[in-house]
């Protein structure tokens, strides 16, 4: 496996994306909610995933040869997505600065800044999933990559909230908001988790046949990793069993500890996933 | 524009890489970087009859392959830079080594497996038809160095006309994909 700079900068631009996106969806619940301190709870939160994104700026750097003709990557925006990719997600690390900027300027949090900046990620996210679907590569050559994608960005946005959003809920003694937040954060993860489990049952089916010289087939590149694969669906089935004993269950002690914990659960398991994904086409 | 293009006469080749050694040699490529590459294909076993003689029905064939200068080159296409381009004059397809930015996306896109990384330039380097040796009127590499004179470059229209429009043979991605200009002779266990 070589693409480990394409892995960190996939998992950590799809959790900072979703991340925002579950901002907006908690902003959206409390809106009639005047006396909130908004800008309070967003604000290390806005911190955390405006440095995701960097994370990830820097891991695609890392990818290229060449690092200093960066911004030549932008001269074929019209044929290549790639070109179409590398804008998007520039347009949307500037809008993510942009908002995290806004909120501490303002002392309050924009609405209409996290709605853009999550669209933008979201149209983001299907470049990057089109990158590789357009390629000859066959196992990438299939819906399966924008449902994993997708999916992954459900997953970590969700549990990321949890881990920022809903642990300050609860340091402010707003509990029954946290756990009301945390179970729509289950249900956005577990939207995720469908999206990815219906991707790769349609995989073998969506797939185009082999098209480069000397490719392999997906069942031999698979045949090496079945105990990953089966291990990764093991960590995300106990990272949803983790969210859920804290979107239900009163206990409250270790929220946070907690919380972190179901977080690096996910990242683990969607890095595992990533990994095998990389790996079928190198 | 002349499009040119390449014939191999796979019934021909031996499969002895003197066609990727003098390319390597040529443009001082390093390990692993390799401009054009022969592949092997086997199939068939060996089996034991019913009198416990064993018959076999093993069937073996080379292919020496490089960039094919394709009409339609998805590397092209998909390059983020530009740096991969088609020339005008030639339609031979080269990289712009001030534009690459080493990304490998051409990697991803080339069904033949023409675009080679260098590491030390951190940058995409591929066959350019010798189009050096072409001006000065000399052979390229590959085709000088075939001992039994399966490669001929050539414009594609007369390779065409001489030798037909093979361009598919087995262990070889279909042809639609990047209409390559490419014509091949095929060796007798490797038609489709």
């Amino acid at each position: 496996m070589n693409e480990w700079p394409l892995l960190i900068f996939t998992i950590a631009m799809q959790a900072a994306i979703g991340g925002i996106f579950m901002l907006w969806v908690y902003q959206l619940r409390c809106k009639d909610k005047e006396n909130l301190d908004m800008f309070n709870l967003f604000k290390i939160p806005l911190v955390i995933i405006a440095g995701f994104s960097l994370v990830g700026l820097g891991a695609s750097f890392a990818h290229l040869g060449a690092p200093t003709n960066a911004f030549n990557t932008l001269r074929h925006v019209g044929s290549s997505w790639m070109s179409r990719e590398i804008l998007v997600t520039g347009m949307f690390i500037g809008l993510t600065f942009i908002t995290a900027a806004w909120a501490f300027y303002r002392k309050k949090v924009s609405p209409w800044l996290l709605l853009v900046t999550a669209l933008v990620g979201f149209i983001d996210v299907y470049c990057m999933a089109a990158i590789y679907s357009n390629s000859l590569i066959s196992p990438w050559n299939s819906i399966h990559t924008f449902m994993s994608f997708y999916g992954t960005t459900f997953i970590l946005g969700s549990v990321l909230a949890v881990a920022l959003l809903a642990t300050a809920l609860y340091r402010q003694k707003m509990e029954l908001e946290a756990k009301q937040f945390t179970k729509v954060a289950l249900i956005i993860a577990m939207l995720g988790i469908a999206l990815q489990v219906i991707g790769t049952a349609l995989l073998p089916v969506t797939m185009t046949e082999v098209n480069m010289i000397e490719a392999s087939a997906i069942t031999e590149l698979l045949s090496g990793y079945t105990g990953m694969v089966t291990l990764r669906w093991i960590i995300s089935i106990l990272g949803i069993a983790l969210l859920f004993f804290l979107a239900v269950s009163s206990y409250k002690k270790s929220f946070a500890a907690l919380s972190f914990i179901m977080l690096l659960t996910f990242v683990m398991s969607e890095g595992m996933s990533r990994y095998v994904f990389y790996v079928l086409g190198s | 524009m002349t499009q040119l293009g390449f014939y191999i006469d796979q019934a021909r080749c031996i499969g002895c890489e003197a066609c990727v050694i003098a390319c390597k040699d040529k443009n001082d490529n390093p390990v692993g970087v390799n401009f054009r590459r022969v592949y092997s294909f086997e199939e068939g076993s060996f089996t034991e009859d019913k009198n416990g003689s064993f018959i076999q029905n093993i069937q073996s064939y080379f292919l020496s392959i490089s960039c094919n200068h394709c009409d339609e080159p998805k590397c092209v296409e998909n390059c983020p830079t530009t740096a991969m381009f088609k020339r005008e004059e030639d339609g031979v397809v080269v990289v712009d080594q001030d534009k690459c930015v080493g990304c490998r996306y051409c990697e991803w896109n080339c069904p033949y497996g023409a675009p080679q990384y260098n590491e030390e330039l951190g940058k995409m380097t591929k066959c350019d038809l010798c189009i050096d040796l072409l001006e000065k009127g000399e052979r390229p590499a590959c085709e000088g160095a075939c001992p039994v004179r399966a490669i001929e470059i050539g414009p594609i229209d007369e390779l065409r006309a001489k030798y037909g429009n093979v361009s598919e043979v087995k262990g070889l991605p279909t042809a639609s994909i990047t209409k390559p200009n490419l014509v091949i002779n095929t060796h007798k266990d490797a038609s489709e």
